[in-house]
């Protein structure tokens, strides 16, 4: 197990690199710079400030030098923002991200797995129809969609909500759900799918046969099972709603990550390109890695040497 | 009957508002949402219109546009003098100015701000207003090590401050309005460095509001500066400017009161919100919506083409269908706005044959004149421009006419700003969507756009003449004088349409019935310090 951690660890490292690598060069190819704004600045400007954020050094020192901030966990300044580090928007942003995240986690989790288990044992009766039926409203419908809608009715018709930010505890219920809304409804139909696909395996007819309650079959025995595939897509879903949609974000006007993430692409903002992409990465492996882990638990069948 | 009901409805609504007011006064405090954050509100270092609703409001200069026929008039500065030779300026401050922090503020601070813009590690984005006017600031800008002492800003006392110019130039005053000759306090830039606009703490201002809290990508909080030397004027107590992108969203909290107003105006609402009298403010602004032509390359080297061009277009159609905003269709590229004595340098320009809608004839007969009957043996051209919905919206309905009216054919490309922008720069191009609000309200601002070599002159265009002139009205000391020579070189350029002029901005904002007593000038900066929340 030892061996199979550090084995882990050293990829996830290699993988970093080479995502940042690839950041790295990507970003510099795509034309234009980070300092051409709506007012063009004279060459005296421009000058001081290539001078001052090294974007005259060769790129390949640039990139070590990023490479050892990096290693620092220093992500460098903002070039847009002035006076602003990448560390400033993500210990800024992640909490309002990650909070909403949170919520909408749990969320998630309290409606989708319930829905997916009635939804397959009323296999064909009308709750699974109605489950299935939300299922795919919630992946059809885009998420800003969900949202605008439910802005005009709760917040501007009923005025049981407020209209945008997260100063108050109702101000997390509409963004939970128009965030929400994709996970509920993938998580629901995939926990449907791998809960009816094991109820047709044969161990579980031979625990019926051994005359065990229909209850027993499914909680103990069926649904440890049927969940691996779930919680396999749950680690990439945790890194995606903890570190916040900029188009949710945007339009509930909450002060996360996604917002300045977006926005330094289109800037040209490198050092926030590179720093948020590295971080998102990170985040996202982490959770993989974490999921494979708990594999072990849920399936006693699987070890890792 | 129904007319009898108004009647009846209006006097009990009067009623209910008398009630109201002898009730309670309204609390002074407004919300106003902004659709973008600022790159920073350090005044020596951004150049970001975001940041204008902030820095106006939390800083002074020496001069100040809060007064209500929008001229210039004393901020910080009682008064000044002008020497003879239009060289030196000398301002007298008030007495006993304060910062923010309650401390002593002196002309010695001016001179501190306009050092640390000279220092190339500020990263001031407007520092060529000090190189190209200030004796001395090319220089040290270029060298720190040289004694300060030879740059043209001096503080003679505390409440002097002196300033050298290399040339005369009349329009200097205008200029120090913008936010960047705003003082900034040493002791907090020293303390902080570049984080000193990162903490509500550290922020100190001379204005009349004064930072109460940043929340970043979130909002920024003002109250009001209790030191600020006209505080008793100053009503409102708190200001909140939100943040909030959306516009769906910021426009259903201002329908339903959450927010008081907002800087910008979805286009599809626009009607709608003006039918309803729902707080539409429409202010003229000093600036022109045009379309570069790229004077240096054919075809559009060849002025009776880019004639063709700008009588093609059907500036009504543009203004109302496609735009659906509040603009007068633009001839020029200079936009009215500058007044002298009571005229407005415009007043009598020419329109340069152009009118509000198309003319195909006339724009034919230009065609053809320039070697191109009915469009024939036209190369095909780019109408580029930056990603932006309405500009998109703009660009497709302007090829099509030109299309239709010229019988050429059109491509258009879009691309990020920073990519096409660079475009524009490297003179790779044919059309671009462009246009300019001025940096300070004087005709300078337009006239330099042209002159052959500005760093700004992206449309290479070059008449002798026209730069003798602007390089003439430059330097004059007299205004009644200058004024003749601006309208001169206008009329020269003009003519020779160096861009295709489209309309002329104005601004349009959001702000609820009862909250009076704001300016709005025409750089579009939101003058608040008079504001109130009216019953």
């Amino acid at each position: 197990m030892g061996k199979y951690l550090l084995k882990r660890l050293v990829m996830m490292v290699i993988t970093l690199f080479l995502i940042a690598l690839l950041t790295f060069v990507l970003m510099h190819a795509v034309p234009g710079g980070p300092f051409t704004s709506d007012k063009q600045v004279s060459k005296a400007v421009l000058d001081a400030l290539n001078e001052k954020y090294k974007l005259n050094d060769p790129l390949w020192k640039q990139f070590l030098d990023y490479m050892g901030g990096l290693l620092r966990l220093d992500l460098g300044p903002s070039f847009k923002y002035q006076g602003k580090t990448v560390n400033d928007f993500i210990s800024n942003g992640l909490p309002y991200s990650a909070r909403l995240g949170a919520v909408t986690l749990v969320f998630v989790l309290l409606s989708s797995i319930p829905m997916g288990i009635v939804s397959a044992l009323k296999n064909g009766k009308w709750q699974d129809m109605l489950v299935m039926a939300l299922a795919t409203i919630g992946v059809t419908i885009p998420s800003f969609v969900i949202a605008t809608g439910l802005i005009y009715v709760f917040s501007f018709k009923l005025g049981w909500t407020p209209m945008y930010g997260v100063d108050k505890w109702q101000g997390y219920i509409l963004p939970m759900i128009a965030l929400g809304g994709y996970s509920v409804s993938f998580l629901a139909r995939l926990m449907r799918s791998s809960l009816l696909d094991v109820m047709g395996q044969d161990y579980i007819r031979t625990a019926r046969a051994k005359g065990i309650s229909e209850t027993r079959v499914v909680v103990k025995h069926a649904l440890r099972n049927a969940l691996i595939p779930v919680v396999t897509v749950l680690g990439p879903t945790v890194a995606n709603l903890l570190t916040g949609s900029f188009v949710i974000e945007k339009i509930f006007a909450i002060p996360g990550m996604g917002g300045y993430f977006v926005n330094s692409v289109t800037q040209r903002d490198y050092t926030t390109i590179l720093g948020m992409t590295v971080f998102y990465a990170a985040f996202l492996i982490a959770m993989v890695f974490i999921v494979d882990l708990f594999y072990c638990l849920i399936d006693p069948r699987i070890k890792y040497e | 009957m129904k007319k009898f009901l108004c009647l009846m409805l209006c006097v009990l609504l009067a009623f209910a508002g008398l009630a109201a007011a002898s009730a309670e006064a309204p609390v002074q405090e407004i919300v106003y949402a902004l659709a973008n954050e600022p790159d920073g509100i350090d005044p020596g270092v951004t150049n970001n219109s975001f940041a204008s609703p902030i820095l106006n409001n939390v800083f002074e200069g020496l001069v100040d546009y809060s007064s209500a026929d929008g001229s210039l008039i004393p901020g910080e500065a009682e008064s000044w003098e002008i020497s003879d030779d239009g060289l030196t300026y000398t301002f007298t401050l008030r007495e006993g100015l304060k910062w923010s922090d309650g401390s002593d503020h002196t002309a010695a601070d001016y001179v501190y701000a306009m050092k640390r813009i000279l220092d190339p590690n500020t990263e001031a984005k407007y520092v060529d207003f000090l190189l190209g006017y200030i004796v001395g600031a090319e220089e040290y800008y270029a060298d720190n090590s040289i004694d300060f002492d030879t740059v043209g800003v001096k503080a003679p006392d505390d409440r002097t401050f002196v300033m050298t110019l290399k040339a005369p130039a009349p329009y200097w005053i205008d200029i120090l309005a913008m936010w960047t000759f705003s003082p900034v306090q040493q002791a907090t830039v020293e303390a902080n460095g570049e984080r000193w606009t990162a903490t509500a703490d550290a922020y100190v201002s001379n204005g009349p509001f004064r930072m109460a809290e940043i929340n970043m990508g979130e909002s920024f909080v003002l109250e009001k500066n209790p030191y600020y030397y006209d505080a008793d004027q100053v009503k409102l107590e708190k200001i909140t400017f939100r943040f909030i992108s959306d516009l769906g969203t910021s426009l259903m909290a201002y329908e339903s009161n959450e927010i008081d107003g907002m800087d910008q105006i979805p286009t599809t609402d626009m009607a709608r919100l003006k039918a309803e009298d729902a707080g539409v403010v429409v202010t003229p602004s000093y600036g022109t919506v045009w379309y570069d032509f790229n004077c240096a390359k054919a075809p559009f080297d060849n002025v009776l083409v880019r004639k063709a061009f700008c009588l093609a277009v059907d500036r009504t159609a543009i203004i109302e269908d496609v735009v659906q905003t509040e603009a007068d269709p633009a001839y020029s590229f200079m936009s009215p706005g500058y007044v002298l004595d009571g005229e407005d340098l415009m007043d009598a320009a020419s329109d340069n044959d152009l009118s509000e809608e198309a003319d195909v004839e006339a724009a034919q007969a230009a065609l053809a004149e320039a070697g191109y009957p009915d469009g024939e043996g036209f190369p095909e051209i780019t109408l580029s421009y930056y990603s932006n919905e309405t500009v998109g919206k703009v660009v497709e309905a302007m090829a099509r006419q030109l299309q239709d009216n010229l019988n050429i054919s059109i491509k258009i490309s879009n691309a990020d700003w920073a990519v096409y922008y660079d475009d524009i720069l490297a003179g790779n191009f044919d059309i671009g969507a462009m246009g300019w609000s001025g940096d300070y309200l004087h005709p300078m601002t337009f006239l330099a756009l042209f002159r052959t070599g500005d760093v700004n002159n992206q449309v290479m265009y070059s008449n002798a003449e026209y730069d003798a002139l602007v390089d003439q009205a430059a330097n004059m000391t007299d205004a009644a004088e200058a004024f003749e020579v601006m309208r001169q070189a206008e009329a020269i350029a003009a003519a020779e349409y160096p861009v295709l002029p489209l309309y002329y901005k104005a601004n349009t904002k959001l702000m609820h019935n009862n909250v009076q007593g704001y300016f709005v000038t025409p750089s579009n900066d939101l003058l608040l310090k008079t504001a109130y929340v009216a019953e």
